[in-house]
C-alpha cells in the first residue's frame, strides 16, 4: 500500500534515516571542518593549484601559442641560463628587489613612527601617504615618466633651474641609473603599505609598556630597541615577505617605464617572461622564466606560514 | 578631423555597381545568394588605426555587410598589446573570434591554427596589379596564403627644413655618409638629430633595422634559420652608428615609442624616424595652435638615405588572420571578399592618407594617394619595406629577436661603449643563435 503511494518519494523513515546522518554529519566537529573548507579547498584548487601545475606543464615543454609541444624536462632552464640577457635579468630582478624592499623598510619603518606621534592633521596626513599605493600602477608610471623623460625631465628641470647641476641625470638612459629609477619607483609605491603595516603594529603596543620603560630610564632608542621593534615584528616581517614577494614578481612599473631598457638593463623576470611567452608565443619558455622566481617565493611563503602557524600555537 | 559620413558610408549596393564596371568582377562579385549567412555570426577582433577614418569604415563595412548578408557581424577593439592578447587566447581556445587585424609574425607563428586563403590572394593581386614581395612574406608560409595583407605604415625620416638650412644643409642627406655630416652641422648649431634607441616596439624596429640592411647586413641566411648577423656588413652599420651617436639628443637610448614624437615636436631634434602621425597630428591642429603651424610649415617628410648595399625601410605589415576555429568559414571569406573590393580598398586607403597603405602594386597608378606634397614620399617608402628576419622570412625566431629588441640593443650596447663594435655584434649573434637553437626544438 505504501509502495503505491509514496513512489519516486522517500517515505518518512527513509528521510528520517537522511536527516538523522546530515545531522550527525554536521554535528561531528571533524565532519564539520571539512565541510567549511571544502569551498575554499575547491577555489584554491581551481584558482590556484590548476594553473599552477598548467604553469610547471608548460615549462617542462616545448609548447608555443599554436603547438602544444612536447615535454623536454629541463631543457628550457638550461638553455635559459646560456642565455645573457636572462642572467642579466636574474641579476637585475634581485637588485630590483633588494634595493625596493630595502627603501621600504627604512621609509615604511621611520613613516610609521612619526606617523604614530601626535600633530595637526595627523589623519588626513595618514590618507594622503596612502595615496602612492592606491593610485593605479600604470596612472603613477605615467607621472613618474614624465619625470625621468629622456629629454623633458622636470627633475632635471628643477635640477639645473636651481643650479645644482649642469645637464641633470639620465635617468633612464644610464644603465645604472635606469634599475635605481625603477626601483624607487616601485619603492614610492610600496612604502604606503609598509608605513600603515607597521603604524596598526606599532598602535597595538599598550602604551604602559612605554611608561614602564621610561620609569625605569630607558632613552627614546632604547625604548625602540627593547620594546617597539620587538612587539612590532610579527607585523613587520608580514609586511616584508608580502613586499618581497610583490617586488620580485613586479611587471608594471617597469613595462610602463622601460620596457626593460635600455640594453636590458632594467628587465626584471616577469617582463622578459612576458617579452618571450607571451609577445613572441614561447609559452614553454617564458613559463620557465616566471618560474624562475618559485623556489625563492617558495622558500619566503613557508618560512612565513610556519611563523604564522607558529605564532597561531602560542 | 572630422568624419565625412557620406564618404564613408559604402553601401552592398554600391559595392556591387562598382563591381559591374571594375575589369576584374570575382571580388566584387557576391559568391553566395543575398541572406543565406542568415543566422551566422562573425566576431572581428581589431585595434584603433591612427586615422579615424579607416576605423569608421571598417565599421561601416562591417554594417552594411551584416545587412546585406543577414550575418551578425560585431567588430570588437583592444588597444595596444591588448590585442595581441586576445588573439593568443583565441589561438590557445579555439573560441572568441573569427577574424583578426594582427601582423606579420602572427602568419608564422599561428599559421597552424589559420585557414588557407590562398585562392582569395590570388584573386585580390589579380585585381590590383599582384602584391609586393613585402606582402608575400607577410602572409605566405610554405608556399600557401595563411593571412591576407592590409597595409604598412611606413615610416619616413621628418626633418626640419629651417634649422637644416641654418646648418649649411638644404635638402636632406641621399647617403649615410651625408647624414653624418648633416648630424654633425646639426649638432654644432644646437638642433641635433635623435634615432630611437630604447626598447620602443614601433620605432625601435622601424629605425634600426634599415641601417643594417642598407650597410648589407643581414641577421638570417635565406633558410631562416642559420644566423648571419656577424658579417662585415653589420659591423659597418655598428660603427656608422656610433659615429652618428655622439651628434645625438641625449638620452636616445632610453625612448619609447612617444618619445621621438615629443622631441621632434618641442622642436628638440631637427630628424628623426617617424611614420606620418607628427605631420597629420600637427596639421590638424594647426589652425588653432601657431607652434603646431610651425613644424607644420618648417617639416617635411625624406626617403631613407642609401647606403652600400641600398635603400630599406621597415615597419610592421598588418594582416587578417582568418582563424581554421571559426564556425563560420563562409562569413569569414565574405567579409575579406567586401574587404578587397575595388569599391572599398581604394576607399579606404584613400581616406588613410598614407599612413596605412596596401602593398598591392597596381595601387600605385590609382587614385589612393593624398594630395598634400608633404605626404608624396611615402608612396616611395611602400616599396622598400623590408621585414625582420631578411634573408629569410619573418619567421618566429626574427620575431621573437624584435620582441627581445636584439639588433636595437647591439646598436646600443656600441653607441655607448660598453662594448666594441666587434663586440656587439658578436654578442647580437649568440642571442640570435641561442634563439634560433630554442625554436629549432618546434
Amino acid at each position: 500500500m505504501g509502495s503505491s503511494t509514496t513512489a519516486g518519494a522517500p517515505d518518512r523513515s527513509t528521510r528520517t534515516v537522511r536527516r538523522s546522518r546530515l545531522s550527525d554529519l554536521v554535528d561531528s566537529e571533524r565532519s564539520l571542518g571539512y565541510l567549511l573548507v571544502a569551498p575554499v579547498v575547491l577555489l584554491l584548487l581551481v584558482l590556484v593549484a590548476y594553473p599552477f601545475s598548467v604553469a610547471i606543464g608548460y615549462a617542462l615543454s616545448d609548447r608555443t601559442l599554436a603547438d602544444p609541444g612536447v615535454f623536454v624536462g629541463l631543457e628550457n632552464f638550461v638553455l635559459l641560463w646560456e642565455s645573457s640577457i636572462y642572467r642579466q635579468t636574474l641579476r637585475n630582478t634581485f637588485i630590483f628587489t633588494a634595493g625596493s624592499v630595502a627603501i621600504r623598510l627604512v621609509l615604511g619603518v621611520g613613516l610609521a613612527l612619526l606617523l604614530n606621534e601626535s600633530f595637526r592633521f595627523r589623519r588626513a596626513v595618514r590618507a594622503a601617504i596612502l595615496l602612492p599605493w592606491i593610485v593605479p600602477t600604470v596612472l603613477g608610471t605615467m607621472a613618474w615618466l614624465w619625470m625621468f623623460n629622456p629629454n623633458f625631465s622636470v627633475l632635471n628641470y628643477i635640477l639645473v633651474q636651481s643650479g645644482l647641476m649642469e645637464h641633470g641625470f639620465n635617468w633612464l638612459t644610464d644603465p645604472d641609473l635606469a634599475l635605481f629609477s625603477v626601483l624607487l619607483v616601485n619603492a614610492w609605491r610600496g612604502v604606503p603599505f609598509m608605513a600603515i603595516t607597521v603604524l596598526a603594529g606599532l598602535q597595538a603596543i599598550p602604551h604602559d609598556l612605554y611608561d614602564a620603560s621610561a620609569i625605569d630610564g630607558a632613552g627614546k632608542f632604547q625604548r625602540f630597541r627593547y620594546v617597539t621593534l620587538p612587539l612590532v615584528m610579527p607585523v613587520l616581517l608580514t609586511a616584508l615577505v608580502l613586499s618581497i614577494i610583490w617586488t620580485f614578481s613586479d611587471f608594471g612599473i617597469v613595462y610602463g617605464l622601460t620596457k626593460g631598457g635600455p640594453m636590458n638593463a632594467t628587465h626584471v623576470l616577469a617582463t622578459l617572461s612576458y617579452q618571450t611567452g607571451l609577445a613572441s608565443g614561447n609559452i614553454g619558455e617564458g613559463a620557465a622564466i616566471s618560474l624562475t622566481m618559485l623556489p625563492v617565493l617558495l622558500v619566503l611563503i613557508i618560512w612565513q606560514l610556519r611563523r604564522i602557524r607558529r605564532s597561531t600555537v602560542a | 578631423m572630422t568624419q565625412d559620413r557620406s564618404q564613408a558610408h559604402v553601401s552592398r549596393r554600391k559595392l556591387l555597381a562598382g563591381a559591374a564596371a571594375a575589369p576584374a568582377l570575382s571580388l566584387a562579385t557576391p559568391s553566395i545568394a543575398q541572406g543565406t549567412l542568415k543566422g551566422t555570426k562573425l566576431t572581428i577582433l581589431a585595434g584603433q588605426w591612427y586615422v579615424p577614418q579607416t576605423n569608421t569604415l571598417l565599421d561601416q563595412l562591417a554594417a552594411d555587410l551584416a545587412r546585406d548578408s543577414g550575418m551578425e557581424i560585431r567588430v570588437e577593439r583592444f588597444a595596444g598589446d591588448e590585442l595581441m592578447t586576445k588573439t593568443a587566447s583565441v589561438i590557445g581556445t579555439g573560441r572568441g573570434a573569427d577574424l583578426a587585424v594582427g601582423v606579420e609574425f602572427d602568419t608564422y607563428v599561428y599559421a597552424a591554427k589559420l585557414n588557407d586563403v590562398t585562392d582569395l590572394a590570388d584573386e585580390v593581386g589579380k585585381n590590383y596589379g599582384g602584391w609586393m614581395d613585402a606582402a608575400k612574406a607577410a602572409s605566405m608560409v610554405g608556399g600557401r596564403w595563411k593571412s591576407l595583407p592590409i597595409g604598412q605604415a611606413p615610416a619616413a625620416w621628418n626633418w626640419r627644413t629651417d634649422m637644416f638650412r641654418a646648418a649649411g644643409v638644404d635638402k636632406f642627406p641621399d647617403t649615410f655618409a651625408g647624414l653624418l655630416d648633416a648630424a654633425k652641422k646639426l649638432h654644432a648649431k644646437g638642433t641635433p638629430i635623435g634615432m630611437t634607441l630604447g626598447h620602443a616596439s614601433g620605432d625601435g624596429r622601424s629605425t634600426n633595422y634599415p641601417v643594417l640592411w642598407a650597410f648589407g647586413g643581414k641577421e638570417f641566411e635565406a633558410d631562416g634559420r642559420t644566423v648571419a648577423i656577424n658579417s662585415p656588413g653589420t659591423l659597418a652599420a655598428v660603427e656608422w652608428y656610433k659615429e652618428i651617436y655622439q651628434y645625438f639628443i641625449p638620452g636616445t637610448t632610453a625612448w619609447l615609442d612617444p618619445d621621438n614624437n615629443q622631441a621632434f615636436l618641442a622642436s628638440k631634434v631637427s630628424a628623426t624616424v617617424n611614420v606620418n602621425t607628427i605631420y597629420l597630428a600637427s596639421r590638424a591642429a594647426a589652425a588653432t595652435d601657431a607652434a603646431r603651424k610651425n613644424i607644420v610649415d618648417n617639416m617635411d617628410h625624406a626617403n631613407w638615405p642609401s647606403g652600400p648595399a641600398g635603400r630599406f625601410a621597415n615597419y610592421n605589415i598588418n594582416v587578417w588572420l582568418p582563424f581554421a576555429s571559426s564556425p563560420n568559414k563562409a562569413g569569414q571569406r565574405e567579409f575579406l571578399k567586401a574587404w578587397y573590393s575595388r569599391t572599398f580598398l581604394p576607399k579606404w586607403t584613400k581616406v588613410g592618407q598614407s599612413y596605412f597603405i596596401p602593398q598591392l602594386a597596381g595601387f600605385d597608378s590609382e587614385d589612393v594617394w593624398p594630395e598634400d606634397p608633404k605626404l608624396k614620399i611615402f608612396r616611395d617608402l611602400n616599396k622598400i619595406n623590408r621585414l625582420p628576419g631578411y634573408g629569410g622570412p619573418p619567421t618566429p625566431v626574427a620575431a621573437e629577436a624584435v620582441n627581445k629588441y636584439i639588433l636595437v640593443d647591439m646598436f646600443a650596447k656600441a653607441c655607448t661603449g660598453q662594448l666594441t663594435p666587434r663586440d656587439a655584434v658578436a654578442w647580437a649573434e649568440k642571442e640570435y643563435q641561442q634563439i634560433a637553437r630554442r625554436r629549432s626544438r618546434t
